[in-house]
């Protein structure tokens, strides 16, 4: 069976918690950010960006976007200028992996992306002492100069895949392969799944008539899709998501 | 031949171009970047025998359930355990970078005496000299654990206080329990069964109660809907989280919550929109329109919507009587979805009667939030797993960190129903540290132990036969064959829930309309996070996107 995994963000149920975040750099051994990090020179594989309706007064509404690597399926604009091939899409998966040992930092792959959804380690990755003690021993930790994005927990993927492997499976179990950020998402808001299977929800929840992709128009077929019965949140998705934010890199 | 200069740089020249046409230059930048992976510098996990262990979050007085994955026996990761039957999986965001607290930079890890290192049979000679010269109080920032009865017992024997700090979501309970004469410890929210919830203030879709409780609600029962099944009416003058979430906003006037509360009672009774005739609340629609900045329409609108879709219950972040005078008019205390009891009855010793007079010692449990300041005069001996910076005064004594000692977790203040549940300590501690009870017991080893008083409330819950633990499969305690059994279930990370009481209803009446206290602003954070200090991670939060403000008096 194909697998396509993709996940489903209802933006109607997205609190702005922050937990997805919390839990994505924990679990990918994402380091903190030093004292003079900023949005923009930070490490956030899963970043939930602050939207509204740009009214004042009781006619405010405000939303908040998770957003990580949209998994580009066609034209993958990061695949195409990395000089370097580090970053390519996985024909067993549609995830696009980026693997930092073949990175060299030349940072194209951040301007190519139209979602903004790369970021560069400016910084060598560093804990307050012992506390590297509590890292995930899945995860290598990442050397500064090199581009990082959510490659939708890999670690989680292979242990999934070991131990499909083990009972002498092909295909994994979907429960035991969940994103972190899908995983501790207290609302639900973010559903994970095979976007090519017509019984997973997720394929469901994609061609649902209140399902979008954000910048659908430049033809990269993004697996990530969003949801929302908000016609002021739906009409964010063909513009410049950097500039429906406020004050996010300000 | 003649080797020329030019011959000399045209064979340079030829060479670079030729290497140029090697794998050897790409080969070196490959390696290049395969080297800066492997600096000594570059921490490396921990790597050793993986496994999952179930227990609860001891950060604040929610107790939700943990999946804690441990390396080596170190936890290196921390998720929801949605065998959990309140929380159901879902966690506060601090929590899920909870397991490297531990190491935080500000963890306390030697006694300190007004700044310097001391030693811990300094501090405890000291506070064995401060009981024989005069009372001491003991300040528990969590009550009702199995250390609570420690320091009760401790407090009686040495005629000293006990006086239980009552968090914010006590407090708002605390007009109820005033008006109806039953302990707050008995009442909750009844949320499951609510079809209207109006919120003033209370930062119900970030931390409040129980992290996970509501917001799994909402997302099931709200999330989206033109017209929901559960409405979420939120009154707070900035657009919160909350608010944002909210199925109606409704934006006042800074601390007008209390002429709001009113003007919606007013039109309640007028309009005769409610059975219960109540005190008549002392502004008119008008006055209270004025004060609030909304129109009186909107006022009438807002207590029309309260009593269209019921049960309603009103919610704040802290106790106000002014406010939870309309759960009264509402009918919504002792009402299903609303303000219901929790258990049948409340057996409660009574209370250590408190001191009269100044206070020679205070000594403060780690749950005590860091800006509590005891009385003037008294000195302090202030248990904690994390310095929350300022000048320090008095004794500051390193406690067990995050799952680093065992401990009872008792039924969280918003539940409608009875709970408890065990937090093992998973994890070694790092350094020398002692809990305020463990410190107690060894001044005085006739007190009971808390691995004691522990096994007498599981042997409590068990011989009642009533309730079902939520382990790795949920079992009701009629089935278990033995105290130990449930015993075990509870150390393995199990919770027990009690059965729903039988007798839920009680009276509450007002003789008249009560004046207003200040409203607190919703915490910026997670609201109920104790701790003066954030996880490392939590940068991600605040420095690194735009979500939150930096934490205030919090160091990340």
């Amino acid at each position: 069976m194909s697998v396509r995994y993709g996940m489903v963000i209802d933006l109607d149920r997205c609190t702005g918690c922050g937990t997805c975040m919390v839990a994505c750099a924990a679990e990918n051994n994402v380091p903190p950010a030093p004292a003079r990090a900023t949005a923009r020179t930070g490490l956030t594989p899963m970043l939930v960006r602050k939207v509204s309706n740009r009214m004042e007064g009781a006619a405010r509404r405000e939303a908040f976007i998770p957003i990580a690597c949209m998994q580009c399926g066609k034209d993958t604009p990061c695949v195409s200028v990395c000089p370097q091939q580090a970053v390519e899409v996985d024909k067993a998966t549609g995830i696009v992996v980026q693997m930092p040992q073949r990175c060299l930092g030349c940072r194209y792959c951040m301007t190519a992306c139209p979602y903004h959804a790369r970021y560069f380690n400016w910084w060598d990755p560093a804990w307050p002492a012992g506390m590297e003690k509590s890292l995930n021993p899945g995860v290598a930790v990442r050397m500064r100069g090199v581009v990082e994005k959510c490659n939708m927990c890999p670690a989680r993927l292979h242990s999934a895949q070991e131990k499909a492997a083990a009972a002498g499976k092909r295909e994994i179990d979907p429960a035991d392969y969940i994103p972190a950020c899908a995983e501790a998402c207290p609302t639900g808001a973010i559903q994970f799944g095979n976007l090519a299977d017509r019984n997973d929800p997720v394929y469901s929840a994609a061609h649902s008539p209140d399902a979008f992709r954000f910048l659908a128009r430049l033809g990269t077929e993004p697996k990530v899709y969003y949801q929302s019965r908000e016609a002021w949140v739906k009409a964010l998705a063909e513009r410049d998501s950097e500039h429906a934010t406020e004050a996010q890199h300000g | 031949m003649k080797f020329s200069r030019r011959d000399w740089l045209v064979g340079s020249a030829g060479a670079l171009a030729g290497l140029v046409l090697t794998p050897v230059p790409w080969k070196l930048l490959s390696d290049v970047s395969i080297w800066t992976q492997n600096f000594p510098w570059i921490p490396q996990p921990a790597h050793g025998p993986v496994e999952t262990q179930f227990s609860a979050c001891t950060l604040c007085d929610a107790g939700c359930g943990v999946r804690v994955r441990m390396a080596a026996k170190i936890p290196v990761g921390v998720a929801g355990a949605s065998r959990h039957p309140l929380t159901r999986g879902a966690l506060c965001p601090l929590a899920f970078a909870a397991h490297q607290l531990n190491w935080h930079p500000r963890r306390l890890r030697e006694v300190r005496h007004k700044g310097r290192v001391a030693s811990w049979t300094e501090a405890q000679a000291a506070f064995q000299k401060a009981c024989g010269e005069g009372p001491i109080g003991i300040i528990d920032g969590r009550p009702g654990r199995a250390a609570s009865s420690v320091y009760e017992a401790f407090a009686r024997k040495q005629h000293g206080s006990y006086p239980p700090l009552l968090s914010a979501e006590r407090q708002a309970l605390e007009p109820y329990a005033e008006w109806s004469q039953v302990p707050v410890a008995s009442l909750g929210y009844d949320l499951e069964n609510a079809r209207t919830i109006v919120s003033f203030g209370a930062p119900l879709l970030d931390g409040w109660g129980i992290p996970g409780r509501f917001t799994r609600l909402w997302s099931e029962r709200a999330a989206g809907a033109a017209d929901p099944g559960l409405r979420l009416i939120q009154i707070e003058p900035s657009l919160s989280r909350t608010a944002a979430r909210a199925w109606r906003w409704i934006p006042i006037r800074e601390g007008s919550e209390a002429p709001l509360a009113a003007g919606v009672g007013r039109v309640l009774l007028d309009e005769r929109r409610v059975d219960s005739r109540g005190p008549m609340p002392p502004f008119t629609l008008e006055e209270a329109a004025a004060a609030t900045g909304l129109a009186a329409e909107a006022i009438r609108d807002l207590a029309l919507k309260m009593v269209e879709n019921r049960p309603v219950v009103v919610i704040t972040a802290e106790g106000n009587p002014a406010i939870a005078a309309l759960n009264v008019l509402l009918g919504a205390v002792g009402a299903p979805g609303g303000i219901v009891l929790k258990r049948d009855d409340a057996p409660s010793p009574a209370p250590v009667e408190p001191v009269s007079g100044p206070l020679r010692a205070v000594l403060m449990d780690s749950t005590v939030p860091w800006e509590f300041a005891a009385s003037s005069g008294a000195e302090v001996f202030r248990f904690a797993a994390w310095d929350g910076g300022g000048s320090s005064t008095g004794w500051l004594l390193p406690a067990p960190g995050f799952l680093e000692e065992l401990t009872d977790v008792p039924t969280p203040p918003t539940s409608a129903r009875e709970t408890y549940a065990l937090a093992q300590n998973l994890v070694a501690p790092s350094t020398e540290v002692r809990g305020a009870a463990q410190f107690l017991l060894q001044i005085d080893p006739t007190l009971p132990a808390v691995e004691k008083i522990i096994q007498a409330r599981c042997e409590q819950i068990f011989r009642a036969r009533q309730g079902t633990v939520y382990g790795e499969r949920s079992i009701d305690v009629a089935k278990l064959d033995s105290v130990e059994h449930f015993e075990e279930q509870l150390r393995k990370g199990a919770v027990w829930m009690g059965d729903p009481p039988k007798h839920s209803k009680f009276r509450c009446e007002l003789k008249e309309w009560p004046g207003a206290n200040r409203v607190g602003r919703a915490a910026n954070w997670v609201a109920g996070w104790d701790p003066p200090v954030l996880p490392a991670l939590a940068t991600k939060l605040y420095r690194e996107s735009n979500l939150r403000e930096p934490p205030a008096g919090r160091q990340g």
